[in-house]
């Protein structure tokens, strides 16, 4: 899985800092007051997709009924490429992200420690004139995009030390997982939406095979609940392995960390929750153990021993929630929460407990 | 005073309506080969390699789809080397098969001059230096970028990126770049490099909207390094004034660029001024 920020053999430093130099030169003379994006191996960077920001169902439609030709051709519409896109399932995260980096900006104003959000999308080139302009609409700082025209976003993911990557699109998701990079597949909400706040990022995680591995819901679904709360209060002071989520938890607890050192623990403006179906009483130990084990904290850790998830968040209303399962998902999005599913380990092979028949794969064209 | 050689194995093109590229033989052929007297098998492979062949598939399909199809590419060997490795150099192009109408043979202090008089669109080096005097005398130059793993680059499809920077500022921004220790000369340079970027941008937008959308063999692409995503929309605007819409772009804002170089590997890179200072060592 990713550590916080992987090494970067590749770059060699005077031609970076000389970038650097006249990056800062740039932003210096146009003496904007908008702040410079921290460089990537000190940020947490988070890749947000095109559709994941903003809201294209209807040129999606174009794209799927009547090819990529049409499609570029609507959106390089003069009256299109200036029309603001709606807002996107990710889009309350990104405010709330931006909302976490100028509490950091005030309180420690040297610092690039913060988040940065990266546009990666494999739409063409020239759709980024519309995608730049709506950012430009609702004033979001996001400074870094990667437009590649087709090609997978996978490689460039790595390029742009990404942290976590957003996606509507399972497949590439999927393919970042087994990259070691975290990703989770969004999904609009229904029609439900609940008030978020916007002074406080809070972030849900479903525990196991999200923050943890799926170790022990392989147990749970191959032998049954017994066996697992059994296993799981044997096993207690055994730290469970890690999770593709874990490390985005890690990165958060570090910002929450630098509230804390400045005595804002009651006003921190990131809220880290746990929201897992393994109860309190017995398996749920072993969960915080782990955790502990591995230096994190969690504010609020939630055992719902098997009960629905869905009206639990609705009362948190976290602006993003993570878990492996599909059947969570879906209680999570019936609600109104914005439910973003990790497609990793034994639950992807199990839908409501049962077995799913696999399908043969079909060979798709790769994008 | 140079000399130019027509190679008999390739179909001469309309060097008027071509896409003349004048490529240095360092590039193509490995210039580290040991000099043996009379040595006379071909020589090693160099970085250029899958640029040419590259080209090839460029030029190939553009012809399957228009025989008389005029707007192609025309490669032109420039070569410094001493009298006794021409007849090797011209023998090693033809050995793999590679499509460079001509060779010019010329002292290195005449490079400039021989581009100058063939109507060459764009020049390309391996080396930054010759890449910046030959910007700097006006003659259009590009990088050929020097992948890490020379395996890894494709030869199936011809990738070219352009720096756009320089191209995506403002002229006040520009100026703004004189308080921070920029000189005058630097300035110049971008103004420079930015004009004769426009004319080989123009050729390629042409060339790529012979092909659709997917499946193209030329890929074009645009990268800013240090700005900001209001420049590099400016860019891809200017491109597109130009006749060019570009397949992929990158917006850096400062972040390193050579992991992402390392991915798209280009073939050709279009440098802004900025890239010919000292501290551009990001490529080697």
């Amino acid at each position: 899985m990713s550590e916080i920020k992987p090494t970067n053999p590749a770059a060699t430093h005077t031609g970076e800092e000389k970038d650097w130099a006249a990056s800062k030169a740039c932003s210096d003379s146009l003496k904007t007051k908008k702040p410079k994006p921290p460089k990537p191996q000190n940020a947490v960077t988070i890749a947000v997709s095109s559709r994941t920001l903003f809201n294209m169902v209807e040129e999606r439609k174009i794209y799927e009924e009547e090819g990529v030709e049409k499609y570029m051709a609507y959106m390089n519409q003069q009256k299109h490429e200036n029309e603001p896109l709606m807002p996107g399932v990710a889009f309350p995260l990104v405010k709330a992200l931006m909302t976490v980096n100028s509490r950091l900006r005030q309180l420690y104003p040297d610092s690039e420690e913060l988040f940065d959000i990266v546009l990666m999308t494999n739409n063409h080139a020239q759709v980024g004139v519309r995608l730049i302009n709506s950012i430009n609409h609702y004033d979001l700082t996001i400074e870094r995009f990667c437009m590649t025209g087709g090609q997978s976003p996978i490689g460039y993911l790595k390029a742009y030390m990404t942290n976590l990557y957003l996606s509507k699109d399972g497949e590439k998701v999927t393919e970042a997982i087994e990259e070691g990079i975290a990703a989770a597949t969004m999904f609009t909400s229904g029609d439900v939406e609940n008030q978020l706040s916007d002074t406080q990022l809070k972030v849900a995680f479903d525990g196991d095979a999200v923050l943890f591995s799926d170790e022990s819901e392989i147990i749970a679904k191959q032998r049954g609940l017994d066996k697992f709360f059994e296993h799981e209060q044997e096993f207690e002071n055994i730290p469970l392995k890690k999770g593709p989520l874990k490390c985005f938890l890690e990165a958060l607890g570090k910002l929450q960390r630098k509230f804390y050192a400045k005595n804002e623990r009651m006003n921190c403006p990131i809220r880290t929750y746990l929201v897992t179906a393994r109860s309190a009483a017995s398996s749920g130990a072993r969960a915080l153990k782990t955790l502990r084990s591995w230096g994190l904290e969690i504010d609020e850790a939630l055992f719902l021993a098997g009960a629905p998830k869905g009206p639990l968040l609705q009362i948190i209303r976290p602006h993003i929630f993570f878990d492996d399962q599909m059947f969570h998902i879906e209680g999570a999005k019936e609600l109104g929460t914005i439910a973003a599913h990790v497609p990793y380990g034994i639950g992807q092979k199990y839908h409501k407990g049962e077995l799913i028949e696999q399908p043969d794969k079909d060979v798709k064209d790769k994008k | 005073m140079d000399s130019m050689v027509r190679n008999p194995d390739v179909k001469q093109r309309d060097a008027a309506q071509a896409v003349v590229v004048a490529v240095s033989s360092d590039a193509i052929f490995d210039p580290e080969v040991e000099q043996v007297h009379g040595a006379t098998e071909p020589l090693r492979k160099g970085d250029a390699f899958s640029f040419m062949k590259a080209i090839q598939v460029v030029n190939e399909r553009l012809l399957t789809m228009n025989s008389d199809e005029t707007l192609l590419f025309d490669v032109i060997l420039l070569s410094n080397d001493s009298e006794e490795k021409h007849s090797r150099i011209i023998a090693s192009a033809k050995h793999y098969g590679l499509d460079i109408g001509r060779f010019c043979f010329c002292n290195k202090e005449d490079s400039i001059e021989s581009l100058q008089s063939n109507n060459v669109k764009l020049f390309l080096s391996t080396d930054t230096n010759d890449v910046c005097k030959a910007l700097q005398k006006g003659v259009p130059a590009a990088l050929l970028y020097r992948p890490t793993d020379p395996h890894h680059q494709t030869e199936d499809q011809l990738k070219v990126v352009f720096s756009g920077d320089v191209i995506g500022s403002s002229e006040e921004m520009l100026h703004g770049l004189r308080e921070q220790g920029f000189t005058e000369t630097q300035l110049q340079g971008f103004k420079t490099a930015k004009g004769s970027v426009k004319e080989f941008a123009v050729l390629m937008g042409e060339m790529r909207r012979r092909f659709g959308l997917e499946g193209s063999p030329l890929c074009t692409g645009l990268m800013t390094v240090w700005s900001s995503r209001n420049v590099c929309a400016s860019a891809l605007k200017t491109l597109r004034g130009w006749g060019l819409l570009v397949d992929e772009a990158f917006c850096l804002a400062g972040a390193p660029r050579s992991p992402i170089l390392n991915l798209v590997q280009p073939h050709i890179l279009c440098l802004d001024g900025l890239y010919h200072m000292e501290g551009f060592t990001g490529m080697s």
